[in-house]
């Protein structure tokens, strides 16, 4: 019988220490509502590609746990993949694949049959204005274009965790509005989102719940509005700035 | 997603294995073919013709066993490192490991990819031979067992090496300064009886001289060894040779940071 969990993610005491000796997790306690739009804010190097790869299997936790809709990380890997979907920071798409062939495979991974996939490839190149690059190979195509791919990729087998790491990093303004668009509407639709960012306003735009990371830890989460009045800041930039420690950074300091 | 079994995600990542060899198929395929075809032709019918007779056979069916096994072993071995190696330079690899593809269905799709390829090579090589020359197959059941295991072994191999390695660098060592010479100097183009100490015994220490004399048993029903308990040895060995890349993949070994 399959445990459904009303929260999408619950970490508990998640460490890990690379091999290296570097300690990127120190102790990570976060859980995200089923049907929330999650932002997890922190400079570069604070821990969020580690917690996000801790997810997919990607990186092996030293200690602590972490389920997907109630299935663990590890001990059930195979489910709670399954409910997972993660566009990565970097493009690491297969070169010599085109993007019909990316989509494809990867909808074959999680199960999907022949024709839904073919089905879902059609609506996704449609969205991600990807239709005429279809048998383009992934080496070909332009950045924003493999960007485009990449999210295509995460959709395919519609997850309902859905992993975003830093996506609108480096893409153009069209992008980022036609994604967020969709994104939003998935979400509304039920889709659980987890989003990285160095886009402290698109944050607090979009999500209904942030957290804040640095050095491997968990500073605070709440709402953008509860995390302006408890640091009596005018603005998330400023609560950002102040919790990692870079206060003469803020723009009323830099006037 | 229910309990069932991922078979769509085990084909899927065995597809992909198959599609990235058939999509340059006049180099994975067709050139690896040529090769056994000329050395076939120039060793065995060129050459072969000043050498009468070793070991009771005619020298040209005397070196196609071990011109099939060195086709099976090198393009087993080759595909499956560099297949794995290229993915995860890519970080393409990332996609599969993500996914909920369990880690034995991952490894069997891996090692199966060079595994096919290399039997579709080694077919049609010993196909376009026959037509030549009047092939023998003295115990069939025995010469395609035996072919079939060696090119297990070789897929394991090159998994794991594909795993242990960084940069290409690290699979052209493994493969042009051990593989490659165990198998010239394991016997493919003469017998053990025409050396001289210490040589012979040097020789019965390559492990692939064991490999070549039961592939060759299989097919000409004589060799240097005894074909059973060399059937049983790479058996064990290639088992526990799986087993070792089972475990690192469970582990994540250079897959998983």
């Amino acid at each position: 019988m399959v445990r459904q969990s009303k929260n999408a993610l619950e970490v508990k005491g998640l460490h890990k220490r690379y091999d290296g000796g570097v300690e990127a997790l120190k102790g990570i306690d976060l859980t995200i509502k089923e049907g929330s739009f999650f932002g997890l804010l922190g400079p570069n190097g604070a821990g969020k590609s580690t917690l996000i790869h801790s997810i997919m299997g990607l990186v092996v936790p030293t200690k602590g746990t972490a389920a997907v809709f109630g299935h663990d990380v590890v001990t059930d890997y195979q489910a709670a993949r399954a409910y997972a979907g993660l566009a990565p920071q970097e493009p690491n798409l297969d070169w010599f694949l085109t993007v019909e062939e990316t989509l494809d495979f990867h909808g074959g991974y999680y199960g999907m049959r022949k024709a839904k996939r073919k089905e879902r490839i059609d609506e996704l190149l449609e969205v991600f204005s990807l239709t005429d690059k279809r048998n383009s190979r992934a080496m070909m195509l332009s950045g924003g274009m493999k960007r485009r791919a990449i999210l295509a990729r995460a959709l395919m087998h519609k997850p309902k965790l859905l992993i975003l790491d830093e996506p609108t990093a480096g893409v153009d303004v069209e992008l980022r509005l036609e994604l967020w668009q969709y994104i939003k509407r998935i979400n509304k639709e039920g889709t659980s989102i987890l989003l990285t960012t160095h886009y402290i306003e698109e944050a607090e735009q979009l999500c209904d719940s942030i957290a804040l990371i640095n050095h491997g830890k968990i500073i605070h989460q709440g709402t953008s509005v509860e995390l302006k009045k408890q640091y009596k800041k005018k603005t998330l930039e400023d609560v950002y700035l102040s919790l990692v420690g870079r206060e003469e950074l803020t723009r009323e300091q830099a006037v | 997603m229910s309990k069932t079994y991922n078979y769509i995600g085990f084909y899927s990542v065995l597809r992909r294995e198959l599609q990235r060899f058939w999509k340059i198929k006049r180099q994975t395929i067709f050139g690896p073919v040529l090769e056994t075809y000329l050395y076939i032709s120039v060793f065995g019918a060129a050459l072969g013709s000043r050498i009468q007779h070793l070991e009771g056979h005619a020298y040209i069916n005397f070196i196609i066993p071990g011109l099939l096994l060195m086709a099976m072993a090198m393009n087993s071995f080759s595909n499956n490192a560099s297949s794995l190696l290229q993915q995860k330079m890519q970080h393409a690899i990332d996609d599969q490991l993500a996914s909920p593809v369990s880690n034995t269905a991952l490894l069997t799709a891996f090692t199966l990819g060079g595994f096919i390829r290399a039997a579709i090579i080694t077919i049609v090589s010993f196909a376009t031979a026959a037509l030549l020359i009047d092939l023998p197959v003295a115990h069939p059941i025995l010469f395609i067992v035996s072919l079939a295991m060696c090119g297990l072994f070789f897929a394991s191999l090159g998994v794991l090496i594909g795993l242990r390695s960084q940069v290409f660098d690290n699979l052209s060592f493994y493969q042009t300064f051990i593989i490659q010479p165990l198998i010239f100097l394991g016997g493919i183009f003469y017998s053990t009886s025409l050396l001289s100490e210490p040589f012979r015994t040097l020789t019965h220490l390559d492990p692939i001289f064991y490999m070549i004399n039961t592939v060759r048993y299989g097919m000409l029903g004589s060799s240097d060894v005894n074909p059973w308990t060399s059937l049983l040895a790479i058996g064990v060995v290639t088992a526990a040779l799986i087993s070792v890349n089972l475990f690192l993949f469970r582990k994540g070994y250079r897959l998983r940071s």
